[in-house]
């Protein structure tokens, strides 16, 4: 019930402050930029010309799965920051700002309040993640060959994750500090400090969550889910709650003043 | 039905509230009165339960020590901030349904405490849009919305305008027929208005309380305040020798004589300003008040 009503709170915010607008509009934009200039890259070659006569560029073939790869590394790192700029303020701001004060002097549970907050901003990324996604699979379809419909759900479930982790990071630290400038350092900070640990250890670390376009690509390539995937789903989802439930250990000991 | 037993809060290593111990009784209206940084704020938190006791316990009746209260409080912080996107009505709704009221009860109490509290034709505008006044009685609906046993707020007219004071200090007159009501404040003159009782703080004590009428009969001694044509310093070690007086001091340009006998005190001052031909120009035989009390006690 006050899950609820908090749920729509944060809906009704989000279409009032434009975000239903603008996070599916970035999203739509990220997915389908490197796709389409990939394409048109030789037209644009030989239109803006400049090249050296006898000069001859050659541009490797794209296939579809590269071309939906191209989509989510893009996502990976212009779509991680747009969820944290979104995502950073959540808890932070409102108990910055105070409204907090008004909200938890209800009889409203920590966890209620966290979670509904969390599931909300979720609902938020992943609808435009998955409309982004939509409108890459569109143009894959359209200029570089077909692209199974399956593939893609799978794709948009698998990729997903990692969202719901980048996020449930974002919330994490919100809960943690009060300013929103150290929400983002400290989420930075930590999706820094997870790339690094991937790049040195890649070879042990196959269920690491960053490993997940990479056994994604696979996927599309081969036509089966590997097991490493479901392994690091498992890890990425794990990892996620685990952290949620410490967000809200953490913030419920914490004076909210 | 508050029972609050040697509550204590530190922060780092300094007590900011040390060791207090009060009851409310239903129904009444109580005024936490002391200075700035006496402690007030941080009370009135901890009762409300946004902080939690370094020590001590506080105990709504019926209920365990120390138990999940937010039900039963109304709590309107010194500068409540609100979602400014947001109409009055909406948040009004919005906070009386995490107070787990239904929808549609909700909808009918955000309409009643609107005109409650004056501001029904504001409803459906953005809280941003709001006036300092405005948003001071909104605060004190979002307390009320869920009907709590009691309410608490934090110095609810420090921060307005004489007009806006004036009309929020009728509200909670007319709202101490309802629940009972702790507030806070710095200024006495409201204390007295519309307390029934008073928690006089200083430094993080509760150094006096009790209801004004018991505090006003403690207090109140007799008192002769004397002023010259030129005061001089001398005055006050002469006068205060005399019989019948137990203090003499200068406050404000004025020399106040704290007495024991007011008609020995008396005779024995107008007898000796003649003789010596002092340059008086005011006698007053008068009681101290609860403003000398608080002075008192704020500069100890």
């Amino acid at each position: 019930m006050q899950w609820r009503t908090i749920y729509r709170k944060e809906m009704l915010e989000y279409w009032r402050n434009f975000s239903w607008i603008w996070v599916p509009i970035v999203f739509i934009i990220l997915a389908i930029m490197d796709p389409i200039t990939s394409y048109y890259l030789p037209i644009i070659i030989d239109n803006v010309g400049g090249l050296p006569e006898g000069a001859s560029v050659e541009i490797p073939e794209v296939n579809p799965t590269d071309a939906l790869m191209m989509s989510l590394s893009e996502f990976s790192m212009f779509g991680v920051l747009v969820i944290i700029f979104i995502t950073m303020g959540l808890i932070a701001g409102e108990r910055k700002s105070g409204v907090a004060e008004l909200i938890l002097v209800k009889p409203v549970h920590y966890a209620t309040y966290i979670s509904s907050k969390w599931a909300a901003k979720l609902t938020l990324v992943l609808t435009s993640y998955i409309i982004g996604l939509f409108a890459s699979w569109y143009y894959v379809n359209l200029l570089f060959g077909n692209i199974a419909f399956s593939a893609l759900v799978q794709t948009i479930g698998f990729y997903g994750l990692w969202f719901v982790l980048v996020l449930t990071i974002t919330v994490f630290f919100s809960c943690l500090f009060k300013s929103s400038g150290v929400v983002l350092g400290s989420t930075i900070g930590t999706l820094l400090l997870m790339f690094s640990i991937y790049n040195i250890f890649s070879h042990v670390l196959t269920w690491f969550p960053n490993s997940l376009s990479s056994h994604i690509r696979e996927m599309l390539q081969t036509g089966s889910v590997p097991n490493a995937l479901w392994g690091t789903s498992f890890i990425t989802v794990g990892s996620s709650l685990i952290l949620l439930i410490v967000a809200y250990v953490i913030f419920q000991k914490k004076e909210v003043a | 039905m508050f029972n609050v037993k040697h509550l204590t809060k530190t922060f780092g290593n300094s007590p900011v509230v040390n060791d207090i111990s009060f009851t409310l009784e239903p129904g009444n209206c109580v005024a936490l009165l002391g200075a700035n940084g006496a402690g007030k704020t941080t009370t009135l938190r901890m009762l409300a339960g946004l902080l939690k006791p370094s020590n001590g316990s506080i105990e709504l009746e019926g209920m365990k020590p120390n138990a999940d209260r937010r039900e039963h409080i109304g709590y309107l912080p010194q500068y409540p901030v609100f979602h400014s996107w947001m109409t009055g009505k909406e948040f009004l709704v919005y906070v009386g349904q995490l107070a787990n009221l239904t929808k549609a009860n909700a909808l009918d109490r955000a309409d009643y405490f609107l005109e409650r509290v004056g501001i029904p034709e504001a409803k459906n505008q953005r809280i941003g849009k709001y006036s300092g006044g405005m948003k001071q009685r909104l605060g004190i609906a979002q307390a009320m919305i869920h009907q709590p046993t009691m309410i608490m707020l934090d110095e609810p007219v420090s921060s307005l305008d004489p007009i806006g004071r004036r009309e929020v200090l009728t509200l909670m007159e007319e709202l101490k027929q309802q629940t009972t009501i702790l507030f806070s404040t710095h200024i006495l003159s409201d204390a007295e208005e519309i307390s029934d009782g008073l928690l006089l703080m200083h430094q993080g004590k509760i150094v006096e309380s009790g209801s004004l009428h018991e505090l006003r009969n403690k207090h109140q001694t007799a008192k002769i305040n004397l002023s010259f044509h030129e005061l001089n310093q001398n005055y006050v070690d002469i006068l205060k020798g005399l019989p019948g007086i137990a203090d003499c001091f200068i406050e404000r340009e004025e020399l106040v004589c704290i007495v024991e006998d007011t008609e020995q005190a008396r005779d024995e001052l107008l007898n000796i300003v003649t003789t010596n031909q002092y340059p008086l120009t005011k006698f007053e035989v008068s009681r101290t008040s609860l403003e000398d009390l608080f002075m008192k006690v704020v500069k100890q």
